[in-house]
């Protein structure tokens, strides 16, 4: 298990930007996505704040420019290409190459427009074959001839963060030389008003860590990231963006969507996370927190920093008041923001903020910090189903 | 590394969850085009507090789980690996009914919270208070076969010495009419034998199957897993049978070294073409499952619980092998799958 695993690529589709560019610009001007809904068809319109990609579903077709796909697989297509124009791959049979992608809802944007038609009789479409996990991988996939190894996650909130780790493991157990992954989501009728019902939408722009925090911002988007094998990257001499040394992976079983109040679960994930790195918790230099915003998330993550790291937590603030929390694309976005941060030598604030957390002790950063020198950064990515994953890349 | 299944549990169509049944009721020709599943008294497996709140394919999911665990002699593993086609289907049915019929009002949380597909991985882990790794894979028709291959690699990396893994669907109403407006499921009227069919569509079905595995040979031991492989596609059968002629190397196992292939023909004439042509040249018994089971994205499941209960049991029930002599000395079962000709599967269980 000796083989390092190397990022060599990556793309993205947020609600800051439809490049790694865009979204760089965006994050070091703190210029938040977060805006009245614009695209999303939904009688919500004027009671939320979300975090679209800023282009209608015509414009991303003709953008991706592969014909009438839904947004989960435009989105999807987009991310990828830019990660495989970054790393320079475009013969995907010179070694083997998997693709990994995660999404919670799929074509759910898609499927939610004709629902109610088809069951009345209205229309027959069949958006069945648009709207299961899986299609927009398997067409992703085949759009760039990707068979050796292709699956889909699903772990709610966490998946890109799973998707990532399995590529890793892949690639360290000599099964794949190179491996795509992350995950997509749009934005759904169907998740806005799954959330809302759970009283976790805050209406105006969330606030991460905040003390009088209300609730979490919706987003959507994709981001991809390639990993290369040492191999790979000496072979080709790859122009390396970071490396990927730890992850974990652990389940909370405390509640199906609520977090324990100390966080058990994201406390074991970073814990596994160290030790698949070799490090220590004083290495880390900044955590990139899943801090959604809701009451809940909050305390218990910040509680489970302050226990593994004590007295010494390190410089960490979520970044999902720039992009919403994308759900299963979240660890992938989280993780670009993340090595974008390594690269940049930059932290990117906890945009909102005003009153310290009287749960906590600890303050997150919530101005843009520059030349601030990043060797080890840790990723926090959860969800429902009590499934928590960490992980940790280092500068290289 | 050798792999072994040391309890496993499957809920199907017919009566899998008694162990002493094995098919002797049955003939061969189906019955209906939609094979629902035969349920446990899930008190048995559930608190029932919980199970009020669970949907049709939670509470299967859950069940077989815990029944599996039961069946391995053990409470507690290291790991929950999850695998589904189609997921949740009732609760989000229920979710986006309500929500379209109410112009966004007057929802509530229960069936969002649960239409997520990791829900059975969760709720496993939260009635046996596993805090290890979870994972579920939603990749369709190889949603099985990758998180088998997973909770191998799991061993395989000592990351893990117990994995629970399993998978499970559910065929509701609004999928029923789906998948039958869509031409998928075969009409009453043009039900044949799997096997020997010239009509359209399959036989649709649901089920769950959970299996323990580990690298440790037990008391309760059924078989062992050689190998599992996962295909996006092929072009013809011939590629299926360079690439099955590959996996036995790889596994080193000789063509006349398997007992018995299960094919996952699934009645339909047009998308089985490529795997009854397979059938046919790999020169092998050849038996059926999907008359038993129907159709789903994760039938591998029963697949998998029959073929390692052939071997354990020494005996093919007749239900799936008609009009042959009985076999004897059965050594090696190779699994291939398919749904619709997308995505096919190879899997390998052998005697210990």
């Amino acid at each position: 298990m000796a083989n390092k695993v190397f990022v060599t690529g990556m793309g993205i589709m947020s609600a800051i930007g439809n490049s790694v560019e865009e979204t760089l610009y965006s994050l070091s001007n703190n210029k938040s996505g977060i805006e009245k809904i614009r695209y999303l068809e939904t009688s919500h319109k004027d009671n939320f704040v979300v975090g679209e990609v800023k282009l209608s579903n015509t414009e991303l077709i003709e953008r991706a420019g592969i014909g009438n796909y839904n947004r989960t697989t435009l989105l999807g297509y987009l991310a990828v290409k830019e990660a495989l124009k970054m790393a320079s791959i475009t013969d995907m049979k010179e070694a083997r190459t998997g693709f990994i992608s995660s999404t919670t809802v799929a074509g759910m944007c898609h499927t939610e427009l004709l629902y109610k038609g088809f069951f009345e009789g209205k229309n027959n479409q069949n958006f069945i074959d648009y709207h299961l996990n899986g299609v927009s991988t398997n067409d992703i996939a085949g759009l760039f001839g990707i068979s050796d190894y292709v699956t889909s996650i699903s772990t709610a909130c966490s998946s890109a963060a799973n998707a990532m780790m399995l590529g890793a493991r892949l690639i360290k157990n000599n099964i794949l030389d190179r491996v795509i992954v992350g995950g997509v989501d749009p934005l759904s009728k169907f998740t806005l008003n799954g959330f809302n019902t759970l009283m976790i939408l805050d209406s105006e722009w969330s606030r991460p860590f905040d003390e009088n925090r209300k609730g979490l911002n919706l987003g959507e988007g994709a981001a991809f990231l390639v990993l290369e094998s040492e191999k790979c990257v000496k072979e080709k001499n790859k122009n390396i963006l970071a490396q990927l040394i730890g992850y974990g992976n652990a389940n909370d079983a405390f509640h199906q969507t609520a977090s324990s109040a100390e966080g058990y679960g994201a406390l074991l994930a970073m814990q596994k996370a160290f030790k698949v790195a070799g490090i220590t918790p004083d290495k880390i230099d900044y955590i990139n927190a899943h801090g959604t915003g809701t009451p809940n998330n909050d305390a218990s993550e910040g509680i489970a920093m302050q226990t593994i790291f004590g007295n010494h937590v390190p410089k960490f603030s979520s970044t999902k008041a720039f992009t919403g929390h994308t759900l299963a694309a979240a660890a992938a976005v989280e993780a670009v923001i993340s090595v974008l941060a390594i690269q940049n030598r930059m932290i990117f604030p906890c945009l909102n903020r005003k009153e310290q957390m009287k749960d906590l002790t600890i303050t997150p950063v919530d101005t843009l910090e520059k030349n601030v020198s990043l060797d080890y950064v840790m990723s926090n990515s959860f969800g429902f189903g009590g499934n928590c994953s960490s992980l940790i890349f280092a500068k290289n | 590394m050798e792999i072994y299944i040391n309890g496993m549990a499957c809920i199907s169509h017919h009566n899998t969850i008694d162990e002493n049944y094995f098919f002797e009721d049955i003939g061969s020709v189906p019955l209906s085009n939609q094979l629902t599943a035969t349920e446990p008294n899930y008190k048995d497996h559930i608190p029932a507090n919980l199970i009020r709140r669970m949907s049709h394919i939670v509470k299967m999911g859950v069940s077989t789980g815990m029944m599996s665990l039961k069946s391995a002699g053990i409470e507690k593993v290291d790991a929950i690996v999850t695998g589904t086609g189609m997921g949740c289907c009732e609760d989000t049915d229920k979710f986006l009914r309500t929500l379209l019929d109410n112009d966004e009002r007057f929802l509530t949380p229960t069936s969002f919270i649960q239409s997520t597909h990791n829900t059975v991985a969760g709720q496993i882990a939260l009635q046996i208070k596993c805090h290890g790794y979870n994972f579920t894979y939603v990749h369709q028709n190889l949603s099985f076969e990758y998180a088998l291959l997973d909770a191998m690699m799991l061993l395989k990396e000592e990351e893990a010495s117990t994995v629970l893994v399993g998978a499970v669907d559910e065929i509701t109403p609004s999928m029923f009419e789906l998948f039958y407006r869509g031409g998928h499921i075969k009409k009453l009227e043009e039900l044949q034998p799997i096997w020997n069919s010239t009509t359209k569509g399959y036989l649709v079905g649901e089920g769950a199957g959970f299996f323990n595995i580990s690298a440790n040979i037990t008391p309760s031991t059924y078989a062992k897993i050689k190998g599992v492989k996962c295909i996006q596609g092929i072009t013809d059968s011939s590629e299926l049978e360079n690439i099955v002629n590959f996996f036995l190397l790889e596994i080193g196992l000789k063509k006349d070294q398997i007992s018995l292939v299960l094919s996952g023909n699934s009645g339909d004439v047009v998308t089985d073409n490529k795997i009854s042509e397979f059938n046919k040249a790999i020169n092998q018994p050849i038996a059926y499952f999907k008359h038993l089971c129907g159709e789903y994205f994760t039938s591998s499941t029963f697949a998998l619980w029959l073929a390692a209960n052939i071997i354990k049991r020494q005996t093919v029930p007749l239900a799936i092998f008609p009009n042959h002599e009985p076999l004897s000395n059965i050594q090696n079962l190779l699994i291939v799958n398919h749904h619709e000709d997308h995505q096919y599967s190879l899997m390998c269980v052998s005697k210990c």
